[in-house]
């Protein structure tokens, strides 16, 4: 049977990369660390394999065609399309689409409907944590699409149930594989709307608190009090979500979390306690 | 609500040879889309405001960006805008 080594989340954003330049030295610092942890702690739990749920910054979908949550079950999936991501070491990614099939399987059995990929195009909120997280070589991926970005959004409680049973099905899988999952996005952040640039940071410690004590029904009373507020970004949140879903509710340990203005986002890092 | 034909104008200039060809020159690349009058005008006045009230804030950012409005005059103008968020974006 399979088993679930490790539950991570870390956030993303364009301006890590195109910005990188203009970062005062803290704040490179600051994200240097966090990916820098993030990293030897993945590279430490072996997976065989990675899910990892993230939003498509309108890449593969769009409104004509916006499903709340695809799964990606194909061989190989497409690197990152943005123009300045062309140092992203990978032009494609290798699926693991026994893995996928299952949970996607699974999901179907139990009253859950992904709507299913044969090759996603995986953009910069997949791909730059695992780049500057240094996960190298890289396991096969499971790409799981949360719609973040286009309301209606999924709700909280559903993608902490999508957690959930992504564990579920991980631990049904037939085989013997090593299993990780990394969620991407968040924390605070405001993008095109008229807060650009705002950042909610006591919000996130606020948000923060909560994950690391576990309790999900509180996590997810407040998330649903304060998300709106916290700028349409914050929305990335649902991924951490699902995270601890399949955490159990357990809990996570922060391993970094700095609010980076020249990113514009709440930078957060972390590992749940999944033993 | 989201306009579709602004939207889908805006999703469509992520491709790298239609974005040239946009900036190059509007005209053409407008006349394919078949946008209402009323947001054609504020597509060819840069009109951050109005345009932020019919599209997905992601593609209203990628947009000026794309069409090369400089990073400050784009903050400035889109935190001059007053439309509620909620109403335009929905929740959190």
């Amino acid at each position: 049977m399979a088993e679930l080594v490790g539950v991570y989340a870390a956030s993303h954003g364009p301006m890590i990369v195109r910005n990188w330049g203009k970062l005062t030295s803290v704040e490179k610092d600051s994200l240097g660390s966090g990916f820098s942890e993030l990293g030897k702690r993945m590279r430490a739990a072996r997976p065989d394999a990675l899910i990892v749920i993230s939003p498509d910054h309108w890449v593969n979908f769009f409104i004509d065609n916006l499903p709340a949550i695809c799964v990606g079950v194909g061989e190989v999936h497409d690197g990152p399309p943005e123009p300045w991501l062309t140092e992203f070491p990978h032009r494609s990614l290798r699926g693991h689409p026994a893995l996928a099939g299952h949970i996607v399987r699974y999901a179907h059995d139990h009253d859950f409907e992904p709507s299913v990929s044969y090759r996603l195009a995986l953009d910069h909120g997949f791909c730059i944590p695992l780049w500057k997280a240094g996960v190298d070589p890289l396991p096969p991926i499971v790409p799981v699409v949360f719609n973040d970005l286009e309301p209606p959004y999924p709700s909280v409680k559903r993608c902490f149930d999508w957690g959930t049973m992504l564990a579920e099905a991980v631990a049904s899988y037939p085989g013997n594989l090593r299993v990780a999952i990394l969620a991407t996005g968040g924390l605070s952040h405001s993008i095109g709307e008229p807060t650009m640039g705002r950042i909610d940071e006591a919000f996130d410690r606020d948000c923060i608190l909560r994950f690391e004590r576990g309790d999900p029904r509180a996590l997810i009373d407040f998330l649903n009090e304060r998300l709106p507020g916290a700028g349409n970004g914050a929305a990335e949140v649902r991924n951490w979500v699902a995270a601890h879903g399949a955490a159990r509710g357990r809990g996570f340990e922060l391993i970094r979390y700095d609010p980076i203005p020249d990113v514009y986002v709440g930078c957060g890092f972390a590992a749940w306690n999944i033993t | 609500m989201r306009d579709y034909w602004l939207s889908k104008l805006f999703f469509d200039l992520q491709s790298a040879p239609l974005a040239q060809e946009y900036r190059a020159g509007r005209k053409k690349v407008l006349d394919r889309y078949p946008l209402k009058p009323e947001v054609r005008a504020a597509v060819e006045s840069d009109d951050v405001a109005y345009l932020s009230a019919l599209v997905n804030p992601y593609l209203l950012r990628f947009y000026f960006l794309m069409a090369g409005m400089p990073e400050e005059e784009f903050l400035r103008r889109i935190r001059a805008t007053t439309a509620p968020v909620a109403a335009r974006t929905g929740h959190g």
